[in-house]
């Protein structure tokens, strides 16, 4: 079992190489589990969910599975191996690094960033303080998200937001419901515009990076664990606002990229940078343009008539299929 | 000449035992201010810093002496260790070393076991309770232990002496 959780035994699955980042945090009976699961299972894996005195789940491209002491999947949740307060408690003091006061504004926004990028979730009784949330204590779940770079995911809908006339990228929003694949294309996206793509005519660009809640570039101490590209500057954890405000003013970057805008601020920032001569490409949630619309701060963004490509994300037995690509100028 | 011979091994031992007896009374104190000298360290790592714990014991291991800068450096190496051990494990498997080979006393080694389960697990103004909790009663049994210290050192070093030599007068 040890030799499994070392490196050298992934080397020839390198889909599985997270394992070796997942490992530290688990606890030691969940790290014993783990990798005894079967490896088509774990190539398919997207989360590992430890939920206090309840099953150990595991979340596929298909669905939640549950895992039994010996790593096999049960249909009966009573036959898995059953989650331990400790457990919970256990995990949280590994991924903090016994250092829950060191990762305070990370706990309050509910997640905190591990070695390669993943995500951990953390769930518990939040402590409040003027009706906004302080912290959180009586840890009870723990949502370990596994990120994995699809390289080529965005190489479907890069020939259709370049503009090689003017060898840059044009205003692009990508949206889709949770779960589709955004962050993924995203990431691919800014890695190829920041690279450069000779065959369609764009030269590398200066790409500045807000990445609020560190899912694109998985920054861990600030150094990006995914590869966004070799003109990408990040910013990692900045508010998203904010932050391009700052990369606009310091980084003097060709191509602004984020992800998630929705609010307000977000759309007026998203304004200032659109009216500086920088291009933005960014993410949204939804499942239809009509939707997108009907959101007032969104339907600010489409009445402004900027965002020059909306590409749709669906999900097609994989996450991050292109679903439409539409021409913003009939929208405006 | 041996009965002369018996009795230099006598006053010898016993002084040497009375000794021992003093210097753990004289270490106490010693001890005792410098680890709240490194728990007000960590405090300052921990709530300004926000340095993780690994990194602060290690840090404060820098900046200690003597044993109480061995207890930090090993609390840091388990917990760095990666071997899935908790900071209240590390530090509690760290203490259980350094109380063997210090002149704590049981309830010394209780204020900082009690410490080491809140490490690292809340927010740092939680965490500045516990340790200025700590650092508070490490104060007092540093008083009673300098008084102690102030009482029995000098005491035991003649006792011991004496006492052996009280012996070889009786035995004569």
């Amino acid at each position: 079992m040890a030799a499994a959780l070392s490196g050298r035994a992934y080397q020839h699955r390198p889909e599985l190489g997270f394992i070796n980042n997942i490992s530290p945090v688990l606890p030691f009976k969940i790290r014993k589990i783990v990798p005894a699961v079967n490896s088509d299972i774990l190539g398919r894996l997207e989360e590992i969910r430890l939920r206090a005195l309840r099953p150990l789940a595991l979340g596929l491209d298909t669905g939640d599975v549950f895992i039994n002491e010996a790593g096999a999947v049960v249909a009966d949740p009573e036959k898995a191996y059953l989650v331990s307060q400790e457990d919970v408690e256990r995990c949280l003091g590994l991924v903090s690094g016994s250092s829950i006061y060191a990762l305070e504004e990370e706990i309050k926004n509910g997640f905190i960033t591990i070695p390669g990028g993943h995500r951990v979730g953390i769930t518990g009784k939040t402590v409040l303080e003027s009706g906004r949330v302080k912290t959180l204590k009586y840890f009870s779940g723990v949502n370990i998200r596994i990120s994995r770079e699809v390289i080529g995911s965005a190489r479907p809908l890069l020939p259709k937001i370049i503009d090689s006339e003017g060898g840059t990228i044009r205003h692009t929003m990508i949206f889709s419901p949770p779960r589709c694949g955004k962050t993924t294309v995203l990431r691919d996206a800014v890695r190829m515009i920041s690279d450069g793509i000779p065959e369609l005519g764009l030269p590398g660009q200066a790409v500045g990076l807000v990445d609020e809640r560190s899912e694109i570039a998985g920054c861990y101490c600030g150094i990006p664990q995914r590869d966004v590209g070799l003109r990408t500057d990040v910013l990692d954890g900045c508010p998203k606002a904010e932050g391009m405000t700052m990369l606009l003013r310091s980084m003097g970057p060709s191509v602004i990229a984020t992800d998630e805008i929705g609010g307000q601020e977000d759309v007026r920032a998203l304004e200032e940078v659109l009216n500086a001569g920088v291009r933005v490409i960014f993410t949204v949630h939804g499942s239809s343009l009509e939707e997108l619309a009907a959101r007032p701060a969104l339907n600010y963004l489409f009445r402004l008539g900027v965002v020059e490509c909306f590409v749709q994300l669906g999900r097609d037995k994989r996450a991050g299929v292109v679903k439409g690509i539409f021409d913003g100028r009939k929208f405006s | 000449m041996f009965k002369l011979m018996g009795a230099v091994v006598l006053v010898a031992a016993g002084g040497a035992a009375g000794m021992l007896v003093a210097r753990d009374y004289a270490r106490r104190p010693v001890e005792i201010r410098s680890l709240i000298s490194a728990v007000q360290m960590l405090e300052t790592e921990i709530i300004y810093a926000a340095t993780p714990l690994g990194e602060a014991l290690e840090r404060v291991a820098c900046a200690s002496d003597g044993i109480v800068a061995g207890f930090f450096r090993e609390a840091s190496r388990s917990l760095n260790s990666g071997d899935g051990a908790t900071a209240g494990e590390a530090w509690e498997k760290a203490l259980a070393g350094f109380y063997r080979h210090s002149s704590l006393t049981a309830g010394d080694s209780a204020i900082l076991k009690n410490l080491g389960r809140a490490l690292g697990r809340s927010g740092r103004t939680d965490q500045e309770k516990h340790l200025k909790l700590a650092c508070e009663q490490l104060k007092r049994e540093m008083a009673s232990a300098e008084e102690a210290a102030s009482k029995n050192t000098r005491m035991w070093n003649y006792l011991g002496f004496c006492g052996a030599l009280a012996a070889v007068i009786i035995l004569y």
